[in-house]
């Protein structure tokens, strides 16, 4: 082996890995009571270290390789890589599980009282999350990427299976699991695929891989499918917001900051491979995926639904950035979209755990009970629906920049539509935002069960990560000039290529936000059973689509499949030994009636014959002689 | 010394606890739990005396069993002849370890212990002289001897269906044997033992001056006619059968001269039919009815031990015995083999997926995880053959765990439903998580077992020359379908308020469900850590077959 040129990083970057599932091990034995601190104590050291390793990051990349399975001479090997982008994700992942922690530690505190084991469980479940997390980030090739791939699904659907009581918990975290499957089968596909044509599963070789051609086309829309699955593409969405099921710390690390971008560090990763005609494919898919998720989300009365569909619509956003060409942009989006989402699933969590419910329709007038909730609240929504001298405003422009300068450079016209339709989600996000807004903090309270007496700001511990997700979502830590993102710390890392910027796209972006976000407020609740609202509260009626399409077809051919088992497959089975048997009677009636029959037959013949051969030898000499002489006579006859 | 002493020893065990007198029950269980211990330390023995950079077979006993002249049909000659290569051994290693985990199974067993386990240790016996066989006859001889203690174990302690099980199971795998048995005459009949006729036409004065160039001198001279029929030694050796020079000119199984019988090609139908013997055993669909109701009728340790260790057989008969004897067969008909495991893993998933009974789910995804096994095989190539092996192991750990956690709740309320039960997790946290653990890893989860065996088996199919791109496509919607019944279950079984049907009357109580015992413990943390291990450190199998099919390749390298 030879000698490693970063001992320090290479130690560091193990370290990290083994750390989570060091700390898996250890809280899922530990005492209730010790899981949140352990948990909180083991992701700082995390963090710290990946801190340190970013500090001492070297410029080249640096890649850590060991065997794992060799196959008559192929080696298939388990690699990790270091780079910016990992460095990126590592302290995003640390930091956020961080804050997700700290809050859960006080936000299952009922738990904790009633049933510590439950405690232990919660935490270790999240450290496993991390650990797979990290695997992902840290990996060298696409089949560890893989693995991790889909540990991140396990440790999702043990989260979201979380409260196993709840009949809804169950099915939500296996539907997460399959959903994600449907996606993996695809990305294993190409995985193989990427096999037959590189002969390697390395991420280093597909750096400046220009491939075009047919092939390869396939090849990168089978490795999108792994992302269309994780990041909830369509038409892979619907497991996300049931995924809701889970506790919502989990929703805020899960299934908004960390695990479902992986399928946008995924696209990252391979966009070197990636052909002209997978790009459009991948574009098309985000934007569909964008409108869809932001359409579902206007109308949902579910404080969390609301926010999962934004996250689907956002991830779409990240998507068609990615297909556009604006790597940088999206990456930059997903980094932004990470704090304020988190930040605002916590807050949704604090008002949940004030109020008790999750229905809008139930809340109201929360401004003045949870003054910095609504404050936290209003920081991360205005960043989501991309206010300027928010951080969402900044990487929404990146994105949206990056596509008009894409359709220009496309050859049909109607690829100009693609950053229209963009820009129009971005108006959505603004109009369900500001609904949300609305029902949640303003007007009157309208719950009865718990009365706005009782409802109070949660303990600093749960305020505390709020408030710092809320302030990471302000222009400053990003760029200093609050209008345009070209100047920011980010592209120094991840260069992007200088572009004339787009005079009129702040304004014209700005505006729509503005309209929808006023339009928002102002709308009064729909009748639910409208069907335009209908649309949206089922998300397009998919899941029932696929349940009559897919689900239910499918069960019916397993149960046909099952009964043509038993009847015609080991029917025939059956029926071939049975008519043996009754062969074998058959036989056994041939062989008494006719075969005995014969033989029964010549025995009685012989008695016959006996008996007349008796009456020949009845004593008499005379007869003896005769019988003599006649036999002489006979004999001399023959020889003669 | 030590493959011998792993094929006689559970024998002489089996001897001896029938001898004993009834009256020892306690003893009986504590005989064949040590034998079977020592069984999985002379496997471990044979792992560390294995070298592994070497592909042939290894740890070879000879002696000579019979030899017959015939007059004109040459010489007969049948050896006990037993060794190791890269194939078996895992495979010997499973069945000491499934074998060890099966006695302490079957500690519940409480009636007739004499002759459970006396049959028990000579299945161990025959299991293992299977494996370790390398005389066709020989092995044979331990393939149908097998049946004798499986048609007993589920005859006599199985469910209510146990007759109609047993016999049917018989039957069947008799159906198969008679197959192999017409097979292994031909080719018996196609054969010459090199090195033996070598000493009878005088070539050499004994065996051990054979070199490899006596040896193909000897075969051309039988190639072209020289050798007098009279002293041609026929063999079931087979590393002679594997030999394309040994078979006779004018054969009927002779590959070169492509021989007709009944219209059809000799070597095609010996191909089919002793394919067939082994499909039924494996299982692959539609040859597979017996094994959902073996499953479901026989006792929870003989049904460990049928999906752990015996379907093993099929596939090792496979590659022993089909794909080495007929390379051309496989080579020929790999598309049509690959499209029958595909059958298999899609069906099996999809009838599992219809299932109720936990068992027959199991049982059916059995049938779906033994199709990797033929598509992998059906490939032709490195990583599908190895992945092959790996999953048979993989399987055998598996399944072996997961016909146990059936047994655990079985033996609780007699009731195998998967809808008498609504969240288990609650009185039952323990079994829950192994249950979870064993089910993801059957559905091929990354790190454990099961994801190993089918990432090689697909990636193999798809690297495959002989096979189209989409067939691995269709075969990979087999591990949607596995997440699929996997995870419905475990939402069926184990989530939501806790609840089972049961019915209380005042004559039977209301069965506990009591979380798992030390015992159950002790057989199923093991077996969950091995999948685990085998999963991070997939070189622990492939160190052990990698050489032995790296060599093997070079026959279909040719066609």
């Amino acid at each position: 082996m030879p000698v490693d040129p970063f001992p320090l990083v290479s130690a560091l970057t193990i370290a990290l890995l083994l750390l989570p599932f060091a700390g898996f091990l250890a809280i899922a034995r530990a005492n209730g009571r010790l899981a949140g601190g352990l948990a909180v104590g083991l992701t700082g050291t995390g963090l710290l270290l990946s801190v340190l390793l970013a500090a001492n990051l070297p410029t080249d990349v640096v890649s850590l390789r060991a065997d794992w399975a060799t196959i008559s001479g192929v080696s298939f090997g388990v690699s990790f890589r270091l780079d910016v982008l990992t460095a990126l994700m590592l302290i995003l992942v640390h930091f956020v599980a961080l804050l997700v922690q700290i809050y859960s530690i006080a936000y299952l505190h009922e738990e904790a009282e009633s049933a510590p084991r439950q405690l232990s469980r919660y935490f270790a479940y999240l450290q496993l999350f991390v650990g797979a997390m990290l695997g992902i980030v840290l990996a060298g090739n696409l089949l560890v990427l893989y693995a991790f791939w889909e540990l991140v699904g396990l440790a999702s659907y043990l989260l979201i299976g979380f409260y196993t009581e709840r009949p809804a918990a169950g099915k939500a975290a296996k539907k997460a699991f399959l959903m994600n499957r449907v996606g993996d089968i695809g990305f294993l596909l190409g995985i193989f695929l990427m096999y037959y044509y590189f002969d390697t599963f390395d991420l280093s070789v597909l750096t400046g891989t220009g491939a075009v051609g047919n092939a390869p086309t396939v090849l990168g829309l089978c490795l999108f499918m792994g992302c269309v699955g994780k990041s909830a593409q369509f038409p892979l969405l619907t497991w996300l917001p049931d995924a809701m099921e889970g506790p919502t710390p989990v929703s805020a690390l899960l299934h908004a900051a960390t695990m479902v971008a992986a399928g946008i560090f995924l696209l990252a990763r391979i966009h070197p491979l990636l052909s002209p005609d997978a790009l459009v494919v991948i574009t098309v898919v985000g934007t569909i995926t964008t409108l869809w998720g932001g359409y579902s989300a206007v109308f949902q009365t579910d404080i969390k639904k609301v926010l999962a569909f934004s996250t689907v619509s956002q991830l779409g956003l990240m998507v068609a950035g990615m297909g556009t060409g604006h790597v940088e942009g999206a990456l930059f989006h997903l980094l932004t979209h990470a704090f304020f989402k988190a930040g605002l699933f916590l807050s949704a969590g604090s008002v949940i755990h004030a109020v008790h419910t999750q229905d809008m329709r139930q809340m109201g007038g929360l401004r003045h009970t949870l003054p910095t909730t609504f404050v936290a609240y209003t920081l991360c929504a205005a960043a989501l629906a991309g206010l300027p001298f928010f951080s969402g405003f900044l990487s929404k422009e990146a994105i949206l920049g990056g596509a008009f300068a894409w359709a220009d450079r496309q050859p049909g016209s109607l690829s100009g539509v693609i950053p229209v339709l963009l820009l129009v989600s971005s108006g959505l996000t603004a109009f369900y935002m500001a609904r949300q807004w609305r029902l949640v903090f303003f007007g009157a309270y309208r719950k009865d069960a718990v009365s706005l007496a009782q409802v109070h700001e949660p303990s600093w511990l749960m305020r505390g990560p709020v408030v710092v997700l809320a302030a990471l979502s302000v222009f400053i830590w990003f760029s200093v000039n609050p209008f345009n993102a070209h100047e920011s710390w980010f592209f120094a890392f991840f260069p992007i290529p200088e572009e004339p910027p787009i005079g009129w796209l702040a304004p014209v972006s700005v505006g729509l936000v503005g309209l929808g976000g006023w339009w928002g407020f102002r709308l009064r609740e729909p009748d639910y059973s409208r069907s335009y609202v209908r649309l949206s509260l089922d998300y397009g009626f998919l899941d029932t689509i696929y349940q009559f399409l897919i689900i239910d077809p499918t069960l019916k051919f397993a149960a046909h499949l099952n009964r043509t088992d038993q009847r015609l497959v080991d029917g025939a089975v059956n029926n071939a030994g049975i008519s043996v048997v009754v062969l074998a009677h058959l036989a056994n009636g041939l062989d008494r009636y006719v075969i005995d029959g014969f033989v029964n037959g010549a025995a009685w013949l012989a008695g016959q014959l006996g008996s007349l051969t008796r009456s020949v030898q009845n004593g008499k000499v005379q007869s003896y002689i005769t019988a003599a002489v006649v036999g002489l006579l006979v004999m001399l006859w023959w020889l003669l | 010394m030590i493959l011998s002493l792993l094929i006689f020893l559970p024998l002489v065990g089996s001897l001896l606890v029938a001898l004993l007198p009834e009256n020892q029950t306690m003893r009986f269980r504590w005989i064949a739990l040590i034998i079977t211990l020592i069984e999985g330390a002379l496997a471990g023995l044979a792992c560390m005396a294995f070298d592994r950079s070497i592909g042939g077979y290894q740890l070879l006993e000879q002696a000579n069993w019979i030899t017959l002249p015939l007059g004109n049909l040459g010489i007969a000659s049948i050896d006990y002849l037993v060794g190791i290569d890269g194939m078996s051994l895992p495979l010997v290693v499973l069945s000491a370890v499934v074998m060890l985990v099966g006695v302490v199974s079957s500690w519940t067993i409480t009636h007739r212990q004499k002759a459970y386990y006396s049959l028990y240790l000579l299945l161990t016996g025959t299991i293992m002289g299977c494996f370790l066989a390398l005389d066709f006859f020989l092995f044979f001889l331990f393939f149908e001897f097998m049946l004798l203690p499986m048609y007993f174990l589920i005859g006599l302690w199985g469910g209510p269906r146990r007759e109609y099980a047993s016999i049917k199971f018989f039957l069947y795998t008799l159906l198969g044997s008679l197959l192999i048995l017409l097979v292994m005459i031909g080719l018996y009949l196609s054969v010459m033992d090199p090195v033996s006729t070598a000493v009878a036409a005088g070539f050499i004065a004994d065996p051990s001056a054979a070199t490899d160039e006596v040896i193909r001198v000897i075969q051309g001279h039988l190639q072209s006619g020289q050798i007098n029929p009279t002293l041609i030694v026929h063999t079931f050796d087979m590393r002679y059968l594997a030999d394309g020079g040994n078979y006779l000119p004018s054969a009927f199984l002779n590959p070169a001269s492509e021989p007709i019988v009944l219209g059809l090609p000799a070597r095609m139908l010996a191909f089919w039919a002793v394919f067939i013997g082994f499909a039924i055993k494996l299982p692959i669909v539609p040859l597979h009815t017996w094994l959902p109701d073996a499953h479901v009728e026989a006792p929870t340790p003989v049904s460990v031990v049928l999906a752990g260790v015996l379907l093993k057989i099929g596939g090792y008969g496979f590659l022993r015995i089909v794909w080495n004897f007929f390379p051309d067969g496989a080579a020929e008909y790999a598309q049509t083999l690959a499209v029958l495991g595909t059958i298999s893993i899609v069906y099996g998933g999809l009838v599992a997926l219809a299932q109720n009974d936990l068992k027959k789910m199991i049982a059916y995804s059995s049938v779906s995880h033994m199709g990797f096994v033929l598509l992998g095989m059906a490939s032709l190539t490195a990583e599908g053959i190895n992945g092959a092996v790996y999953q048979m192991v993989s399987h055998g750990v598996l399944s072996a765990m997961l016909f146990l956690l059936t047994g655990v709740i079985y033996d609780r309320t007699h009731d195998r439903r998967i809808d008498s039960y609504r969240g288990l997790m609650q009185p039952m946290p323990y079994y829950a998580t192994l249950t979870a653990v064993a089910f993801f890893g059957s559905l091929g989860l990354p790190g454990f077992s099961g994801f190993v065996g089918e990432l090689f088996t697909l990636m193999g199919s798809f690297q495959s020359e002989w096979l189209p791109g989409w067939l691995t496509a269709v075969a990979a919607t087999g591990i949607l379908l596995a997440a699929a019944y996997f995870l419905w279950t475990l939402q069926r079984m184990f989530f939501g308020p806790f609840w089972f049907r049961h019915e209380a009357t005042a004559l039977t109580p209301v069965p506990v469900l009591s979380d798992l015992t030390a015992r159950e413990k002790l057989m199923l943390i093991p077996l969950g850590a091995l999948a685990l291990a085998l999963g991070l450190f997939p070189n622990l199998i492939f160190t052990l077959t990698s050489t032995t099919v790296g060599q093997w390749m070079v026959k279909f390298a040719v066609e």
